[in-house]
């Protein structure tokens, strides 16, 4: 290898290095540490009143129940589509892409939002019309419970399961499923006793990324858990630094280093399954269409069960947004409701010097952080493709680790390094916070479309005469186009999006739009709430659409040359 | 167009051991010919080939195309690939896959700056040659594998190069369409003066396209020559034993007589190909399969009449595959799928002394 390709590999390994190793290490020596301002004084004391802390078995048992809870709701629910759309004739099957990427365009926080506003039990909008209706003295739902949690996180977590579950089920071998026919056994019991089975390294995979989404959710546990006092490891954390007199970051490090530990541990065993189950399902045959099971009477039935899912995933959120950004205050959709209707929440909110300047700085680092982390992308997907030495492989693995990382423990360590440096409460510690832990989002589109650079092809273009600067420009970067526009929409939607990290590295001055909406919620500002979470969506909306327009221009041009 | 190779030598370090890809290579390849280099995989014959094209840079020596010389060290001269003015087809064919066909085979004449309506003309002309007639719209990922082949093939060809490099062009097809292809490659070849220059591993292939054949070994060359003369007379033993299916089998020389050079072995005394070799010395004796003519039962003793027993028989369609024990000796041999033989049975066979080939080395 020559050495300037050596020189560029063990620089990445040095940057990538600091930021996903840096705060952890940030994070474990914070722990032993008095507090921000001694660091580095060796203590214990930190773990003792952390763990000696009568609260906090309350949390734990809190966390498992909702970590466990929405895990198992959202792969049952993918499981029940995966199927359907697999392997019945069930109508209609766009849905289920909408479906597969919605939580692309709706903030989890968003998402949250909105169940509050349905749910809750003083004026949500579904508990309001149920009271009218059946003459109930209370609201019959309280969505500030453990339950509401569970509900809310397992439908936020349900694509990603169906994105994992789905494909183990198309590309399964339905041989295996028809010599079990065969043998006598019945449609159930061949699902039960064969399918199941052998799809279950997707499903576990599916689980326990659910597992490690929800325990590093910050979204539901903070809108809907702490209205009802329902506290979980991430508020746990949340309350030690943000609220009250005395934040104390020694003590949610300490705490952190479990939740970290955890998460690290099941993304490995996620791996491994994963690994699994991909050896599972290349058995099946090519080009062989499976069997579509005739579901006869179920079939409309079912049908709207998943199109009540579609609503309830895609429609409502964003409907009740839009209804509540207009109305005054809360009430049941009515023809007084209609005539009271104004811009009112609209016009405050832009006109809210905090929710401009949330506005402001949302754009900016989703911008600016999409551009430099696609670049610092563009390098070490590079390497990690085309260089193939153990040093790269080193890099691989640090880029990916940043997967593993629950948002707030991670800003936890990241808090004790910028204390250290100027960088604290500028907006460059939320951009290298945002960079440091959704770089996988940018390395891993930009290294299939490296992958797709074989050397040949440069080569080729070379013999045909082309100069270096044309190979460049005709060959390689057309090939990569795709990659990187798709990898600075991903990191961009990501950044305008963030909410976890920016919990903990915000300041005055840095909000974000995620922090302001929280803050709305805080104060039960809905209306302000729901017209800047619109602006939200349509941000990330339109950057969506125009991803998947590029692509397909890009595509259409490709075809047509 | 003749290229010249003088002294070419190129090393690789790889975990920081020193792999030597040439060694040394002195090779010239005639004007208009097929030319083949053919070796196991690891022999250099694609490093050499890279070197000729520019791709690769040596260690030492010098490269002449056509009398200019592209790459010398001595001299300082180095022309990079894009000057060099050939053709090429890739293993992977590194057909673009952002392209349609009429710009992939286009782009070598886009990038010299040619009139549209001239390039129009020429990809045409070429398409029509490598029968890809009405394929200029289709996009490059929509093509089979024999048809990215011609598309790589038509590129390469398009702007008429004096020499064209074929790396293992057919390595990625199957076994059927492999054939096809060779024919029709030794079909478009030989409609062009053209000087060729084809990588491969595969025996076959090397037989049936070249006119010469060049076989390597660890990064030297150790024999050229016509097809014929490599497959019934190499004078090496590594030559004779990759270019096809051989029995070789230690002999001493005897003497000669009539022509002929008679050695002492384990078949016992062989009259084989003439061959100028003293009295005593060690040699190989090199029996093809396909010259073993086997017939059932012992027969009467004569010059190059051999008695044996089969040792085992398996049938693969077109012929039986025999192995035949003679004393210490195991000759394989191809076997008539008519004749009715069985393991254990004797037999006998001649040897024609113009297919007993005698190597040195």
């Amino acid at each position: 290898m020559d050495p300037s390709r050596s020189k560029l590999t063990y620089s990445l390994i040095l940057i990538v290095g600091v930021l996903t190793v840096g705060p952890v290490v940030m994070l474990v020596l914070g722990s032993f540490s008095e507090g921000l301002t001694a660091f580095g004084q060796f203590t214990l004391d930190k773990y003792v009143e952390a763990y000696t802390d009568p609260a906090l078995l309350d949390v734990i048992v809190n966390t498992t129940v909702f970590v466990l809870g929405s895990s198992l709701l959202s792969t049952i629910l993918a499981l029940f589509l995966a199927y359907l759309n697999n392997r019945t004739d069930i109508p209609f099957k766009f849905l289920f892409k909408i479906l597969s990427i919605v939580p692309m365009m709706i903030p989890h926080l968003l998402f949250s939002v909105s169940w509050a506003l349905l749910l809750n039990p003083s004026n949500g909008m579904i508990n309001l019309v149920l009271k009218n209706v059946l003459w109930l003295e209370s609201a019959p739902f309280n969505v500030y419970s453990l339950w509401g949690m569970i509900l809310v996180e397992g439908l936020l977590d349900l694509p990603i399961a169906y994105l994992i579950i789905a494909p183990a089920m198309a590309s399964f071998d339905v041989a295996l499923e028809e010599s079990s026919r065969v043998f006598g056994a019945g449609t159930w019991r061949t699902l039960v006793r064969v399918t199941l089975p052998v799809l279950r390294p997707a499903i576990l995979a599916a689980f326990i990324l659910g597992v490690v989404r929800s325990l590093a959710s910050f979204a539901v546990p903070s809108v809907i858990g702490m209205p009802g006092r329902v506290y979980v490891l991430a508020t746990h954390l949340y309350q030690m630094i943000a609220t009250g007199f005395a934040t104390d970051y020694g003590k949610a490090a300490a705490v952190g280093m479990s939740v970290l530990a955890a998460s690290v541990t099941l993304i490995f065993v996620y791996r491994a399954l994963t690994a699994e189950s991909e050896k599972y399902v290349t058995i099946s045959s090519r080009g062989y269409r499976p069997t579509v099971i005739e579901l006869k009477a179920a079939r409309i039935p079912l049908f709207f069960v998943v199109a009540i899912l579609s609503f309830i995933m895609a429609v409502l959120p964003v409907a009740v947004l839009f209804y509540t950004s207009f109305v005054p205050y809360s009430m049941v959709p009515s023809a007084r409701a209609f005539s009271m209707m104004s811009l009112k929440h609209w016009s405050a909110v832009l006109t809210d010097p905090l929710s401009l300047l949330s506005l402001k700085n949302s754009l900016f680092l989703g911008v600016a952080g999409a551009t430099l982390g696609v670049a610092l992308s563009i390098f070490v997907a590079y390497v990690i493709v085309k260089v193939k030495t153990r040093a790269a492989g080193i890099l691989e693995s640090l880029s990916f680790l940043s997967f593993s990382f629950p948002g707030i423990v991670i800003g936890v360590g990241f808090m004790w390094f910028f204390v250290q440096t100027p960088l604290y409460a500028t907006l460059w510690a939320l951009l290298i916070g945002y960079i440091a832990t959704y770089l996988p989002y940018g390395i891993r589109p930009l290294a299939s479309a490296f992958v797709q650079v074989h050397s040949h092809l440069e080569e080729s273009s070379q013999v045909c005469g082309a100069s270096a600067l044309t190979t460049m420009r005709r060959i390689i970067v057309p090939l990569l186009v795709p990659g990187i526009v798709s990898a600075w929409i991903l990191m961009a939607t990501m950044f305008v999006r963030e909410l976890t990290l920016s919990v903990v590295l915000s300041r005055p001055g840095t909000e974000v739009l995620a922090i302001q909406i929280l803050r709305f919620a805080d104060d039960g500002l809905w209306g302000k709430l729901s017209a800047l979470g619109i602006i939200m969506i349509g941000i990330s909306t339109s950057l969506v659409l125009i991803a998947t327009l590029v692509g397909a221009q890009f595509k259409a041009e490709q075809s047509a040359g | 167009m003749e290229i010249r190779i003088q002294g070419v030598s190129k090393r690789y370090f790889s975990e920081g051991k020193a792999i030597i890809a040439l060694d040394d290579v002195d090779l010239t390849i005639p004007a208009n010919q097929i030319f083949t280099l053919l070796g196991p995989s690891g022999c250099g014959k694609t490093t050499l080939l890279r070197c000729i094209v520019g791709l690769e840079t040596p260690d030492s020596g010098e490269i002449r195309i056509g009398g200019e010389v592209v790459w010398s060290r001595e001299k300082n001269i180095a022309i990079p690939p894009e000057k060099r003015g050939l053709g090429m087809v890739f293993q992977t064919y590194a057909i673009w896959p952002h392209m349609n066909v009429f710009d992939n085979v286009a782009y070598p004449l886009q990038v010299r700056k040619l009139p549209a309506d001239v390039i129009r003309r020429k990809v045409g002309k070429t398409l029509r040659f490598v029968r890809l007639e009405g394929f200029e719209k289709r996009p490059a990922t929509k093509l089979s594998g024999g048809q990215q082949q011609r598309v790589a093939l038509a590129r390469a060809l398009v702007g008429e190069p004096k020499v064209i490099l074929f790396d293992e062009p057919l390595s990625n097809l199957d076994a059927k369409l492999r054939e096809e292809t060779r024919k029709e490659l030794r079909t478009f070849l030989g409609e062009l003066k053209i000087t060729a220059v084809y990588v491969t591993h595969d025996r076959v292939e090397a037989l049936a396209l070249s006119d010469t054949i060049a076989v390597m070994r660890e990064g030297r060359i150790i024999e050229v020559g016509a097809p014929r003369k490599i497959y019934f007379d190499a004078d090496h033993r590594f030559v004779a034993d990759f270019i096809g299916r051989a029995n070789l089998v230690k002999a001493k020389v005897r003497g000669h007589d009539d022509g002929h050079t008679i050695v002492d072995c384990g078949l016992g005394a062989i009259a084989c190909h003439g061959r100028d070799l003293p009295a005593g010395s060690e040699v190989t004796l090199c029996i093809r399969p396909e010259f073993i003519r086997i017939a059932k039962g012992e027969g009467g003793a004569g010059r190059n009449v051999v008695n044996g027993r089969v040792e085992s028989l398996v049938f693969v369609g077109e012929t039986y595959e025999g192995e035949i024990r003679i004393g210490n000796e195991l000759l394989l041999a191809k076997i008539d799928p008519d004749v009715d033989l069985k393991a254990g049975d004797p037999v006998r066979f001649s040897l024609d002394p113009a297919h007993c080939l005698l190597l040195a080395i």
